[in-house]
């Protein structure tokens, strides 16, 4: 089972869009079992796919919607409150994936709170414990047998939830807009990315499958910029030979109700599913053919 | 000059990005750094350096009916001490351990990891080897680790060296010992190694003094194995233990060595034209050559020639040379 993380500490450079494209495009043109995790205590990316509520508890929080599948009748459900996060993992819960409008695409969405409070853990101890979390709920059996591949959208951060992430991947992705400052989100990446190597027994190594240029715009910052870091001899070949471009679609499609709601349900020539088509059988092919 | 701005990202990202790729593409699964729970951590038994407080006197306290109880109280003392940095300011170095069963193997770090549950701690720095090191890279590590240590008797790191040297030799057939092949394998300079090559092969009595700890330096135990003759090396030691410098033993030894030499019948090489005539040889002390005057003039046959050296200035060189040419021809004469 792969697991797939688009993760950069800079915000605002496109991790959700790319995770969300990458995810449909497994599960729409790739036909495999997917579960699409929304590890950002903002929970952007659930909202794409539920309609997420407001906690009472924090009232800027969002929460998962009741679950389709919950019968408070049930004595099966009974001790469950019918919502279920991805957070769920730092509490001894289940976590029970809820379906999307995407055939073969589950989603594990975020819980604002939650997410928030294993983020904000200072010591060593549980730190430990939250790192090793989602690493442990993706290895379980129930999770092994029921999907092929793992989608993860991670927070702007480098803190025990993004770290958590690293620690279950098998493949990231590093989005970042080619100016400064989103670059200096991959050097804290790749740091990260080194120090997980470290780690790793050579059988189960970390891949980094590269840079992924996104919301690149014609202009010379954009251009130098990305020849600056294709041609840095180490770098030069991490940098993805695809890109995604700045268009108003790929935020047109988030409204709910957008029609149609997947940028691979658009007509093979328009211009923003034929680059999807490109940028996603790019990594994909680099994932499952190295 | 109207130039169109260029941009690009600063050198020290670029720097910064390039060396992180390297160092992750140079993983080369060696080992790798974790953070361990001391409950997983166990002592290799196989381990050169002999400590006799082991984990259960750690965690439990000692017995006070132990029969080492004074031993393991004298090394749990010390123990404190480095606890006591630890709680100030953690491990500086990872102890390295590898993969036994469900625990971790100590491989080098014996005491930081006693001190680390002394100071509290529920976990350690580790450095993890995924399979048990071979034979002889264990007792390299061991070694390596624990050459930088200064509490190590010489004693210890003979016996170390020696179980490298085994092992070595084990592997790659017995191949004979000298100082380079101890420089290749141990990384050694090759004085220190010759050092080590000396001291191991050092004669039994020089060996016993080792172990009792009499000598607690390398430099003197080298200088001294390598005395072949056992009374100037008896000589020696007696100076070492007496606590003498390696100068001053130097000296000893070069004095005895002279002072034997002497009692050696003298060989001379029978090489060149055939020797017709002594040469008496040469010193800077006039009062060797008076003492001989002196001694002649005594014997009653002499007496007669008493007033020919009495102008002698004894202090001056020149004149106790022809006083000494003198003394030859005079005994020539008389012997004739």
């Amino acid at each position: 089972m792969k697991v797939i993380a688009f993760v950069n500490n800079k915000g605002g450079v496109g991790k959700t869009t790319c995770t969300k494209l990458m995810a449909e495009y497994l599960s729409k043109k790739k036909a495999l079992r997917t579960l699409c995790i929304d590890f950002d205590p903002q929970c952007n990316f659930s909202h794409q796919y539920l309609q997420m509520e407001i906690d009472p508890v924090a009232p800027e929080g969002l929460m998962p919607p009741i679950h389709p599948d919950y019968d408070p009748m049930d004595p099966e459900d009974s001790g469950w409150d019918g919502r279920s996060s991805i957070a769920e993992i730092f509490y001894g819960e289940g976590v029970v994936p809820y379906p999307t409008y995407v055939d073969k695409l589950d989603i594990a969405p975020g819980h604002a709170e939650k997410l928030l409070t294993a983020e904000s853990v200072r010591r060593s101890e549980v730190v430990e414990k939250v790192h090793k979390q989602l690493a442990g709920f993706l290895n379980s059996p129930d999770v092994r047998a029921a999907y092929d591949v793992v989608v993860i959208d991670t927070s702007p951060s480098k803190g025990p939830l993004t770290i958590s992430v690293i620690k279950a991947a098998t493949h990231i992705i590093i989005p970042s807009v080619m100016e400064e400052q989103p670059v200096q989100g991959i050097y804290g990446m790749l740091q990260l990315w080194m120090q997980e190597s470290l780690l790793r027994e050579k059988s189960a190594p970390l891949k980094l499958v590269g840079i992924l240029p996104n919301m690149f715009k014609q202009t010379r910052l954009h251009r130098d910029i990305l020849e600056s870091l294709q041609h840095s001899d180490a770098i030069g070949k991490y940098v993805l030979p695809v890109k995604f471009s700045q268009r108003i679609v790929f935020a047109e499609i988030d409204a709910a109700d957008s029609a149609p709601r997947s940028i691979f349900d658009f007509p093979d020539q328009h211009v923003a599913k034929i680059e999807a088509m490109e940028v996603c059988s790019q990594i994909a092919e680099r994932i499952y053919h190295e | 000059m109207n130039k169109k701005k260029r941009f690009h990202i600063s050198d020290a990202l670029t720097r910064g990005l390039r060396d992180t790729i390297q160092i992750a593409e140079s993983n080369t699964d060696l080992f790798r750094n974790v953070v361990l729970p001391l409950s997983r951590v166990e002592l290799d038994p196989d381990n050169p350096r002999q400590l006799a407080i082991c984990l259960k006197d750690v965690r439990e306290g000692i017995d006070p009916m132990d029969s080492q109880f004074a031993r393991k109280q004298v090394e749990l003392e010390k123990l404190e001490e480095l606890a006591f940095t630890i709680k100030a300011s953690g491990l500086i170095n990872p102890i390295v351990v590898y993969k036994s069963g469900e625990m971790y193997r100590v491989v080098a770090g014996e005491r930081r990891s006693l001190a680390s549950i002394l100071a509290g701690k529920q976990e350690i720095d580790a450095r993890v080897f995924s399979e048990k090191p071979k034979g002889f890279e264990l007792k390299l590590i061991q070694w390596i680790e624990n050459t930088a240590r200064e509490d190590l008797s010489l004693a210890e790191r003979l016996d170390n060296m020696r179980d490298i040297v085994k092992e070595y030799q084990r592997q790659h057939g017995s191949v004979e010992l000298t100082a380079t092949l101890i420089k290749s394998i141990t990384g050694l300079s090759l004085s220190q190694s010759s050092y080590y090559l000396a001291a191991l092969q050092a004669p039994e009595d020089v060996q016993c003094h080792i172990q009792n700890g009499n000598i607690r330096n390398l430099d003197k135990a080298a200088l001294i194995s390598t005395i072949s003759s056992a009374d100037v090396r008896s000589q020696a030691m007696a100076a070492c233990l007496q606590g003498a410098s390696l100068k001053q033993i130097k000296l000893v030894i070069s004095q005895q060595k002279s002072l034997h030499k002497n009692k050696l019948p003298l060989q001379t090489e029978q090489r060149g034209r055939t020797t017709v005539k002594i040469q008496m040889g040469s010193t800077a002390k006039p009062q060797v050559v008076k003492t001989m005057v002196d001694s002649i003039l005594n014997q009653s046959e002499y007496n007669k020639y008493l007033t020919t050296f009495a102008q002698v200035d004894w202090m001056d060189l020149r004149q106790t040379t022809k006083a000494f040419r003198k003394l030859v021809e005079i005994l020539e004469l008389e012997m004739a």
